[in-house]
């Protein structure tokens, strides 16, 4: 499969400020990649440097087979780009705004394929400033394709949007993969890159602290399953304890570790009995979530802090 | 560089300007409620002291006697004017608003048991609110003489002529500063707003992933700045010759002055915005320039009348070429003036332009 970024030792400093300290990333032609990380964890001035918007300190990258120090030109031509906070032209419509952008262009799409392609057919001659943040946002993915890009970088293209709109731009994200484009995803919502995503960057401190598939990811930082007992009395957690079964005790539930395969069987056979009570039991695999809290000593919530 | 950006870039701005009606009310109709509003208030407005240009052809010790007595009522300021200069040429060049000549004889009317009359003349302005205060003191003086040396006849008489030929109103003054002071702030404020609102909402973001390059942009939006102007200067000669009647020429050195002008103000509106990147603090710092160039330049009051050290201050600042020349080009045709004034605003723009496009860039590193 063709390789359409290639980054090696790549470093961004802002006086003493390692912004991005010493990355490597390859991304092959039709993937998702997620870069994911909390705020100020450099995902964002990375990817700027890869679409030419800041100049790296050291490091190499190639877009699209181009060198990102010598052919900006070339590279400018052929990505698409959701910014960070996209806004567009609040006076212009839809159709306004994505044929700005597009008549920049040599080579374009026309702006009503495009809107058919984010389903905004009936905002079609809306003012920009009119719509709400989940459909602001579907006009920046139709702009950043206004081009047809090979690579189109959306980066945080859910961030501040309530959970429909979110899901209303995972549609689009998705609709761009049965089209074959490689799509870079920046996102601090774990949730968003594990269902999104076909490989995942975890991002902290400037640094990649663990990379692969969603997948590859969980099972090698991650902490197995988790049995939640809810509502659990005092007997069900002291036959946990007194089974010597690594568990914890939150607000009233009780998680407890699974680790290994007769480990569920196990606490099956605790719970069952006689002063034992509990109102369900619920099975949970690690996430992302518990990736990042294992790798960083930090949840994904105060790292953001 | 490719025009095809700059025309679509016009093409986006000329459409979201049209539909904020906001933009129409300051651009188009403010500077009608201006020159109506301030107009009604200044051109009956007079306080403070008077410059009165005189040229002493007698220099005698009686028109040393008079001057000192003008002097004295403390309400006028003489300018002394070369006696050997041309005086039509002088006034023109100078654009001056109150003249008083003593001729070569002026002193022996002075003389014991003279018979001689002395003539005062004073060439006024009628349209200059101040010229009433300079004819009534001066005719003041001239009665107090007449009454002191009184033995029933008059020893001075008073002339009064108008300095120009044509009749102006105030209005006609009034309205090349408002033109000049619609420019600067709709290019100013504008370009400042723009490039302030652009970069907080990321639009430079965006348009830095396009094949549009910085000065592509500032090109577009300095030429919709001059097609604003010239709709405000258009609009306002409009209105003005129809409506109020005024009578202004619109010459070469008026357009290129409008031209220089609009640049001139694009370009520092440019400047601020990329030195004062916080939107809100970009605004204030683009009021703190604008407001004083908006008094001190002489839109609204002759400069004539400020304090020294305020015509001092009015000097560098660029408001008060464009007003000044605007006013020589459409309303005095002193084209030497205008030309002049020109010269010094081509000057300050070229300077304000190389500026501006050597700080823009889209990357904010």
């Amino acid at each position: 499969m063709e390789t359409v970024i290639e980054v090696k030792g790549l470093v961004k400093e802002y006086g003493k400020l390692r912004a991005v300290d010493n990355i490597d990333l390859e991304v092959k032609a039709g993937e998702v990649y997620s870069i994911l990380g909390p705020n100020g964890a450099g995902k964002t001035t990375s990817v700027e440097i890869m679409e030419c918007l800041r100049i790296k300190t050291s490091g190499e990258v190639r877009i699209l087979g181009y060198d990102i120090d010598k052919e900006q030109r070339e590279i400018r031509k052929r990505i698409g780009v959701l910014p960070q906070s996209f806004n567009a032209f609040e006076y212009l419509t839809v159709k306004e705004n994505i044929d700005y952008f597009g008549d920049l262009f040599d080579r374009r799409l026309g702006a009503d394929e495009l809107i058919e392609a984010v389903q905004l057919q009936e905002k079609r001659n809306v003012w920009f400033m009119n719509l709400s943040g989940g459909l602001k946002q579907r006009v920046g993915v139709a702009i950043s394709m206004v081009n047809d890009p090979e690579l189109i970088f959306l980066d945080e293209p859910t961030t501040e949007l309530d959970p429909k709109a979110r899901r209303e731009v995972w549609e689009v994200i998705r609709d761009l993969k049965s089209k074959n484009k490689t799509v870079i995803l920046t996102t601090h919502y774990m949730e968003e890159a594990e269902i999104l995503s076909d490989r995942v960057a975890i991002m902290d401190d400037g640094r990649f602290i663990a990379m692969g598939t969603p997948r590859e990811i969980i099972d090698r930082h991650g902490s197995g399953s988790t049995c939640v007992v809810k509502a659990a009395n005092d007997a069900a957690l002291q036959a946990v304890k007194g089974a010597g079964m690594d568990s914890e005790n939150k607000d009233g539930d009780l998680w407890v570790r699974l680790e290994n395969k007769g480990s569920l069987a196990r606490l099956v056979n605790l719970l069952s009995a006689g002063e034992v009570s509990y109102d369900e039991m619920l099975i949970k695999g690690s996430t992302l979530e518990d990736v990042f809290l294992k790798l960083t000593g930090k949840k994904l919530a105060e790292a953001e802090a | 560089m490719r025009f095809k950006h700059v025309l679509v870039d016009l093409k986006g701005q000329a459409k979201s300007f049209f539909r904020v009606k906001s933009n129409l009310f300051w651009t188009l109709a403010f500077p009608l409620f201006l020159i109506l509003v301030f107009g009604a208030i200044f051109s009956n407005m007079g306080s403070g002291t008077v410059i009165l240009n005189v040229q002493n052809l007698d220099g005698g010790p009686g028109s040393t006697l008079f001057l000192q007595s003008l002097d004295e009522t403390g309400a006028i300021e003489l300018r002394f004017i070369d006696p050997q200069a041309d005086l039509e040429q002088h006034i023109k060049d100078n654009s001056l608003a109150h003249v008083m000549v003593l001729p070569p004889n002026f002193s022996e009317a002075f003389v014991p048991n003279s018979t001689a009359t002395a003539q005062v003349e004073l060439r006024l302005d009628e349209t200059v609110s101040t010229s009433s205060i300079v004819r009534n003191i001066v005719n003041a003086v001239v009665n107090n003489y007449n009454l002191a040396m009184s033995d029933g006849r008059e020893y001075l008489e008073l002339e009064v002529g108008s300095i120009i030929q044509k009749r102006f109103t105030f209005l006609d003054f009034f309205v090349p500063g408002v033109v000049g002071l619609t420019v600067m702030t709709t290019c100013v404020f504008s370009m400042q707003g723009t490039i302030s609102r652009f970069r907080a909402a990321g639009i430079f973001r965006k348009l830095a992933t396009t094949p549009m390059t910085p000065f592509e942009w500032l090109l577009s939006r300095m030429i919709w700045f001059l097609f604003i102007s010239f709709l405000t200067l258009a609009v306002v000669l409009v209105f003005g010759i129809l409506v109020f009647g005024m009578s202004m020429t619109l010459n070469a050195p008026a357009l290129l002055m409008v031209i220089a002008a609009s640049a001139m103000f694009s370009a520092l509106g440019m400047i601020i915005a990329r030195f004062v990147k916080n939107e809100e603090t970009a605004n204030m710092a683009s009021n703190a320039i604008i407001f004083p160039m908006m008094f001190l330049s002489g839109t609204f009051f002759e400069l004539e009348m400020m304090p020294g050290y305020m015509q001092d201050i009015a000097s560098v600042l660029p408001l008060t070429y464009v007003s000044q020349g605007l006013r020589d080009a459409m309303v005095f045709n002193n084209l030497d003036g205008a030309y002049l004034n020109l010269l010094v605003v081509a000057v300050i723009a070229v300077i304000f332009v190389a500026v501006a496009v050597l700080v823009t860039k889209w990357e904010e590193d």
